[in-house]
């Protein structure tokens, strides 16, 4: 009895309280009244119409997709190439380069940003998109680099060689045959990179000024306190998320099984 | 190829990457060190091997009790989320047939995808004075008055422990489907019943898959900005908040920059303690 | 399409361990030959160096009369099949085979009639549009040693070809790739640890140990006659004793065999199980062994597996393979002999 009761009743607790603030999101996301607190009133697309309708709105969200974009093709190239380079050629203190590129992982991002911030005030660099991208190139290099280097594995080496063998230039061995090979890799770091760029806030607060990504204009928005409109453009954050991870999911992992 | 040219050409790769961490991460991380030893006089900085930031984290009751708190609020959510997750991913690793598991685990953290400052003000919905959970305590009436929920620490640990359950549901749900079955066959063949088999054999098998997610809770909560601030107020207040306040209202990067190297320190303290059962390698 | 090979004085060390040492082996243009050896022995350096992957610290390479020691495994004309085939995962079989065509510039069209040809000649046409993941372990190494023949190399190595398949397997494409080779007529440098293997597919032998050859022949001879006591127990089964070299003759415990031996003194004499049988079915002039007692003996198909003490020498346990009739029982006694070709003679060390 206890075996598949207790189970079954720790597990439904655990996922209400998981969903539970995603679920009070969405709901009063639809809520037809100024207030997003029970009781529920609508359903309404009022706040998301508001939402879709506010240009500060839909630039930041245009910012913070173009930032992830790049700052996630920047990241996964660079990540790459690192991995290419330290698995695949003798390098001199490999562990030392391996733990520099890693290292970035082990220090919050306030560190990280304020870091940055510090030294583009000292060299006179204006903060703007380009410098908060920067920034989540540097989070995400190391990320993309032990995803990709983790997976270059021996049977790879080979194929490598065979490639070689058959005539293949370095240029064609790496994008004819490691980077096909490694392409769940390399996509998994790239949708990573992606959402962790998209929903990243402190480096963008700190490294951006009048054009902003979108988490730094929620939190601006967040000032004037509870509101069906912070529901709405959370719920859509979220949707943006979870279809990228559904994603993911489906064109990565499933493909690998 | 020669040895020579395999290595310049494994330089060429690996280049691009190691000058971007150097440019974009070391020099600022050693200038932001260099900053915390400078000193502001009146407005001006100045340079060189001065002790004052620190001198004043030891003087000022406020910058200390941040630490304080800081490192509680950082301890206490570290251990509950451990705790709260194990049962979670041990459900998902041994009581939902392996086809449904992956499907039960991406359901299980599908809200940790949600953008970070989304997910504090949505916690924020649900304790707020109004929000959902006083509404319904007060419906089956268990309360009389709304609790004050929100803008306390428990709102902030809640929201962190939301968060990092979900995190270490992942991680520790990978410790234990890739311990082999036959462990807990054998155990239970040689007669340990469920609790001796979890206390005796699995426990230890994932306790360095534990512990490394633990040290990564402690690095990411101690170090986040957000949550804190949007539950928590400003009742209390954590290292990466003063370092904020430090940064908005006085521009005094210097002291900054100090508390940023203590967090830095609190940090590699928790790498030693822990670092006997950490297999970061294995991240 | 095919080019002759000559190793002169190849010596390679990593750190410490000598991997080869002073190798010098001549290969003729179509010809088969198997590096044979235990795990460690250099045979697979060997092949790395044939190959361009391994510049060795000493010697010279030539293929085809031309010196290959340094030139890179791209611009030789060798090609190389992989013990895990190193097929492309992405790639269709044909897009596989065709690797090297496209790699060499060849056109579209014309590559693809060409990798259909070799896929066809190792049976596969049929899946040509299949990914390897779709294949078995045997059809995997039939597409690696087409995607290798497609660039039509002077010289094929072959690294392990058949050691991840089954034995039965193996055997079956042994047979197929010595026809293979028959048809192409390129060199082809097969490295195996499976001595089996290697007596049914060489037209010569070369065996290593320790970065060193033991021996270099046809694969009877290396049989029979093995040049050193390594690779005599290598090859396979063999029972040792002692003799004497005396007089230019070679004393053996059951009499002296008339042939000039390896040195005078103590010897080391080995005679294969096969080679010892009864004596009514023995050639004229062969070595009595005479009345021997059955210890133990078993059936086994192509054989009977006997152990026995000839009276001759109590002190020697002989293993002999019998022919194929009821297993003797054991205390019977029977009167053997062995051929005198088949015994083998080295200096005794030690």
């Amino acid at each position: 009895m206890t075996r598949t009761l207790l189970p079954l009743v720790y597990g439904s607790a655990a996922f209400v309280f998981i969903y539970l603030p995603v679920a009070a999101l969405v709901l009063f996301s639809f809520q037809d009244g100024t207030l997003p607190v029970p009781p529920f009133e609508g359903p309404s697309l009022r706040w998301y119409a508001d939402v879709l309708a506010d240009d500060d709105l839909t630039a930041a969200l245009l910012n913070s997709l173009g930032v992830a974009l790049l700052s996630a093709s920047v990241a996964v190239t660079l990540g790459f190439t690192a991995a290419y380079g330290l698995a695949r050629h003798r390098l001199p203190g490999t562990a030392l380069l391996r733990a520099l590129l890693i290292a970035p992982l082990t220090v919050s991002y306030l560190i990280v940003g304020l870091g940055l911030l510090i030294v583009l005030q000292r060299i006179g660099i204006g903060l703007s998109l380009w410098t908060a991208g920067i920034g989540h190139v540097v989070i995400n290099l190391p990320l993309c680099f032990a995803i990709i280097y983790a997976s270059m594995g021996a049977q790879n080496v080979n194929a490598e060689r065979a490639a070689r063998d058959l005539g293949a230039r370095e240029a064609q061995v790496v994008l004819l045959v490691t980077v096909p090979m490694l392409a769940p890799a390399i996509l998994a770091a790239f949708f990573l990179s992606i959402t962790l760029s998209w929903d990243e806030f402190i480096i963008a607060f700190l490294l951006t000024r009048f054009d902003v990504t979108l988490p730094v204009e929620i939190w601006s928005m967040l000032r004037s306190g509870l509101s069906p409109r912070l529901n709405a453009i959370g719920s859509l954050v979220f949707l943006v998320s979870v279809t990228a991870v559904i994603l993911l999911e489906l064109v990565v992992f499933r493909r690998r099984s | 190829m020669t040895a020579r040219a395999d290595t310049i050409r494994g330089w060429g790769f690996a280049a691009p990457a190691l000058v971007w961490t150097a440019a974009f991460f070391v020099v600022p991380f050693v200038v932001m060190a260099a900053m915390s030893l400078a000193t502001l006089d009146g407005r001006t900085l100045i340079w060189g091997l001065h002790p004052d930031n620190y001198l004043e984290l030891a003087s000022k009751a406020y910058l200390a009790r941040a630490i304080v708190v800081s490192l509680e609020i950082t301890l206490t959510v570290t251990v509950v989320s451990v705790m709260l997750a194990y049962p979670l991913a041990w459900i998902i690793a041994f009581r939902i047939p392996p086809r449904w598991q992956r499907l039960a685990l991406l359901l299980a953290i599908l809200p940790f995808w949600t953008s970070y400052v989304v997910r504090s003000y949505a916690w924020l919905l649900v304790l707020a004075r109004d929000g959902v959970v006083n509404q319904a305590l007060l419906g089956i009436g268990l309360i009389d008055e709304p609790l004050t929920l929100a803008n306390t620490r428990f709102a902030t640990v809640t929201g962190f422990v939301h968060f990092f359950v979900m995190l270490l549901t992942l991680t520790i749900y990978a410790n234990l489907v890739q311990l082999s079955p036959n462990y807990r066959k054998a155990a239970a063949d040689l007669g340990a019943n469920a609790f001796q088999t979890f206390r005796h054999v699995v426990l230890p098998l994932t306790l360095p898959g534990i512990m490394t997610g633990a040290f990564l809770t402690f690095v990411l909560c101690i170090g986040d900005y957000i949550t804190p601030q949007i539950l928590g107020g400003n009742t209390e207040l954590t290292v990466p908040q003063v370092i904020m306040v430090q940064l908005g209202r006085r521009a005094d990067f210097p002291l900054a920059s100090a508390l940023a190297v203590v967090l830095m320190g609190l940090v590699t303290l928790a790498y030693l303690v822990m670092s006997r059962w950490l297999r970061l390698d294995r991240l | 399409m095919t080019a002759p090979v000559t190793l002169e004085r190849i010596g390679h060390s990593f750190g410490s361990l000598r991997a080869l040492d002073d190798i010098t082996l001549d290969i003729a243009a179509g010809e088969y030959i198997t590096l044979l050896g235990p795990s460690g022995c250099g045979k697979t350096t060997l092949l790395s160096v044939l190959g361009g992957f391994l510049t060795p610290d000493a010697g010279r390479v030539l293929i085809g009369g031309e010196d290959m020691t340094r030139v890179p495994a791209v611009r030789r004309p060798t090609a190389t099949t992989f013990q895990d085939y190193a097929l492309f995962p992405h790639m269709t079989l044909r897009d596989n085979v065709a690797f090297g065509l496209r790699m060499a510039g060849v056109g579209r069209r014309d590559r693809r009639a060409r990798a259909d040809q070799k896929l066809d000649m190792v049976g596969l046409l049929a899946q040509a549009d299949a990914h390897p993941h779709a294949l078995s372990g045997g059809q995997r190494q039939r597409v690696a040693l087409a995607r290798a023949l497609a660039v039509e190399p002077d010289v094929l190595l072959l690294d392990e070809p058949l050691g991840a398949l089954d034995l039965k397997l193996r055997r079956a494409m042994q047979d197929e790739l010595k026809a293979i080779q028959r048809e192409v007529g390129t060199t082809f440098v097969h490295v195996t640890h499976d001595q089996e293997e290697a007596l049914a597919i060489a037209d010569r032998i070369v065996v290593m140990n320790a970065g060193r050859i033991e021996d270099a022949g046809a694969p009877a001879r290396i049989y029979r006659q093995p040049a050193s006591l390594f690779a005599a127990e290598f090859m396979g089964e063999t029972n040792r004793f002692s003799g004497r070299g005396t007089g230019g003759r070679i004393e053996t415990p059951f009499g002296a065999v008339d042939r000039p031996p390896p040195a005078e003194g103590p010897l080391t004499l080995c005679l294969r199980p096969e080679a010892v049988r009864p004596r009514e079915a023995a050639a004229q002039g062969s070595l009595a062994i005479g009345p021997s007692r059955v210890r133990d003996a078993a059936f086994f198909g192509t054989h009977c597996r006997a152990h026995l003490t000839p009276d001759a020498a109590p002190d020697l346990l002989l293993v002999a393979h019998l022919p194929a009739v009821d297993p003797p029982a054991p205390g019977a006694v029977l009167d053997l002999a062995a051929e005198t070709a088949d015994l083998a003679a080295f200096a005794a060390t030690g």
